[in-house]
């Protein structure tokens, strides 16, 4: 029993050493730092929530080697950002593996001095894809039952096997949730070409209402999204939306929700009319929106 | 396992959900970060419109919230709903709504309903943070 708990322990310390070379840290001011990981091709990946407004980042690398980095895209969508090193680096090729509820997850964080911190916990939660408050789409739901420091945010997380599971970062309430690997492969490349994620935008703030009593019928749906409030010259505004529509389907999806408008939204979406069927005063009518692109947070 | 938040805390928490200034709530943030997690069971996350307030000031990467149809408030109760915001009695609401004051009872009635409030000002606060926190631009 002793042999199994030390060889237990004394793998995960080795799991964390082979891996500490995809940890940097990335300087913030006043003493503090972040995590990010270190990608091939020297590029570094930070969670975009934790980054402040900057082109600019200092950076500790593994083994404590000073470097810069410049911003090359930032995605609020799916919390995930980009930075072109200034200098090559070789950070271990990182294995994607998928995250099964139960298992053991690995956090790394960088410490600030070239080193590593490391956290143990279960994948609390290995759930479906899911939609970001901020209009992004990641592949799976993962939540991790550890906690993480501040400085820890953006971090690899990896399988007990040594699989990379994806980037560490706070979700609401201060939750551990992993941007998975997958959702990091698909939106990198995007970020290091264009520099920002293309979605799609109406420009319309929606609040979910009851459809009066009296016009349910003609409606043919209980509940609809109503426009709170809409961006000058957005698309909805030059379409005839005005403030108190209220929307009941885009392209035929009923707004019932704002996960089914959203999916009428990605990047495809861009450029293409968009069917709105509205309430106003009294009655139904339609109206027809292109599509325009979200303009950077 | 979800132990119950440290007096410290949750004393931290409310000073962090009125505090205005950036830096300094920059700095509480870190202080209810580094204190621990937050769980759904904990006392501060049972009062409805404290913990949407701290959601708001904690941040983190949220999922696009989702209302399952149920309690939905109709057009007009958000503008009665706006108008109790503004301050006014029943006689005023009605008068800026041309409805009835009878009316104007019957949907101030089924808001504090809708919203588990006892007080207007109560139902204001709750509506408030729940419009924050089910608006999304699109």
């Amino acid at each position: 029993m002793t042999e199994l708990i030390e060889q237990f322990s004394s793998e995960l310390a080795a799991r964390t050493a082979a891996l500490q070379g995809a940890v940097a840290a990335i300087r913030l001011p006043r003493e503090r730092h972040v995590s990010a990981i270190v990608w091939q091709g020297g590029v570094v990946v930070a969670s975009e929530q934790s980054l402040p407004e900057r082109e600019e980042f200092d950076l500790v690398l593994p083994g404590g080697a000073e470097a810069t980095a410049r911003l090359a895209g930032r995605d609020a969508g799916t919390n995930i950002a980009v930075l072109r090193l200034s200098q090559a680096v070789s950070p271990p090729v990182l294995t994607p593996g998928e995250a099964h509820a139960g298992a053991l997850a690995l956090a790394l964080g960088a410490d600030g001095t070239g080193g590593v911190s490391a956290r143990l916990g279960l994948v609390n939660l290995a759930g479906a894809q899911w939609h970001s408050l901020a209009g992004g789409l990641i592949d799976r739901r993962i939540a991790l039952d550890l906690r993480l420091a501040r400085a820890e945010e953006g971090g690899p997380v990896f399988s007990a096997a040594g699989a990379f599971l994806g980037m560490s970062t706070f979700g609401a309430r201060v939750r551990v949730l992993v941007i998975p690997a997958a959702t990091l492969e698909r939106i990198v490349p995007l970020l290091l070409k264009d520099g920002r994620v293309a979605r799609g935008w109406l420009g319309v703030a929606l609040h979910p209402v009851a459809v009066p009593d009296a016009l349910r019928e003609t409606a043919g749906q209980p509940s609809g999204l109503m426009v709170m409030s809409l961006s000058e010259g957005g698309p909805a505004a030059k379409a005839g939306v005005v403030p108190g529509d209220i929307v009941l389907s885009v392209n035929g999806a009923q707004a019932l929700g704002f996960r089914r408008i959203a999916a009428q939204l990605a990047p495809e979406s861009i450029g293409r009319t968009a069917a709105l069927r509205i309430v106003r005063g009294g009655s139904v009518l339609s109206l027809d929106a292109v599509v325009g692109a979200r303009p950077a947070a | 396992m979800s132990p119950a938040p440290q007096p410290a805390l949750a004393a931290g928490l409310r000073v962090l959900v009125h505090a205005t200034d950036p830096a300094r709530r920059e700095a509480l943030r870190n202080l209810v970060i580094d204190a621990g997690h937050l769980t759904m069971d904990s006392p501060l996350a049972a009062d409805a419109v404290l913990s949407d307030q701290i959601d708001a000031a904690l941040g983190g990467f949220a999922p696009m919230p989702e209302h399952g149809g149920q309690g939905l408030f109709t057009p007009r109760e958000l503008e009665v709903l706006g108008a109790i915001g503004d301050g006014l009695t029943n006689k005023l609401i009605a008068r800026r709504l041309d409805i009835s004051p009878h009316t104007v009872k019957f949907h101030v009635e089924s808001l504090l309903r809708k919203l588990g409030a006892r007080t207007r000002a109560e139902a204001v606060a709750k509506a408030r943070e729940h419009q924050r926190s089910n608006t999304v631009e699109l």
